[in-house]
């Protein structure tokens, strides 16, 4: 039973991934292939934690993968902030008719 | 701060003996001795119970914010045509301190649909790449925002 429910939450970051990678192609500029991969870098990364919690033999492991999941969603986004920041430093162009809207 | 490295490599090396609990405390030692000018300082203090109670809050609304929002990434990627109408967005949320400006913007990045791209430090202005003006939008009415207001002036004793 435990197999198959972790086998349910592999296939749902593997799906998560999939439109993830699938935003890559369809999103017209790098600003928004950002947003793409944080389909995969949120639900892809946490159902496919939830699934190794299942099959994990000992709560040492568990531990592990819980303190990796943590890092992992404090490290991701950092990445992506920089990654965008620095676009926004060397004068990459967002895509046509890209508006800005302030508060 | 020591006390939590250590905590946190004797999780990772999985053993407790005096090689590893040694090397850990030097390291933590070293790490929290090079850092507590630059970085330490700047961290909060210890949370008390109300601040605890209001972190737990927090997740829990963030959580909410990034199901609902891969839920509607997904579907705008599969559905819409063109997928996207991205909007920068500048954002003044009035969060004060440092910790809660960095908690804002990397809760921002990790909600799919909405990066953080820019934080200027004097005047806490939020510079925000949103994939569609309506995401952009409901970060107005973020309630984690409120929240992070409240942890705050906890913290300031108010």
């Amino acid at each position: 039973m435990i197999k198959i429910i972790a086998n349910i939450c592999f296939i749902g970051s593997l799906t998560a991934f999939a439109v993830g990678t699938l935003g890559l192609y369809k999103l017209p500029d790098p600003y928004s292939r950002l947003h793409g991969m944080g389909i995969g870098d949120t639900l892809g990364v946490g159902f496919f934690g939830l699934g190794l919690l299942f099959l994990s033999p000992n709560w040492i492991i568990r531990i592990k993968i819980m303190v990796c999941l943590f890092l992992f969603w404090v490290i991701n986004p950092t990445m992506t902030h920089l990654i965008a920041k620095s676009g926004l430093i060397h004068g990459t162009k967002p895509t046509e008719g890209t508006k800005v809207i302030k508060e | 701060m020591f006390g939590f490295l250590l905590i946190f490599w004797i999780v990772i090396s999985g053993k407790a003996d005096i090689q590893h609990v040694f090397v850990g405390a030097l390291l933590s030692l070293l790490i929290v001795l090079f850092w507590r000018e630059d970085l330490f300082s700047r961290l909060p203090g210890t949370p008390n119970i109300k601040e605890l109670l209001y972190l737990g809050h927090f997740i829990l609304l963030l959580v909410g914010y990034i199901i609902q929002a891969n839920i509607s990434l997904a579907k705008t990627l599969l559905f819409s045509d063109p997928p996207a109408k991205p909007v920068f967005m500048v954002l003044e949320p009035s969060v004060e301190s440092d910790w809660g400006r960095a908690l804002l913007a990397t809760c921002i990045t990790i909600t799919p649909g909405t990066v953080s791209v820019d934080v200027d430090p004097e005047t806490g202005r939020f510079i925000v790449h949103a994939l569609t003006e309506k995401t952009g939008i409901d970060l107005l009415h973020w309630r984690l925002i409120n929240v992070i207001h409240k942890i705050e002036a906890s913290a300031k004793g108010e």
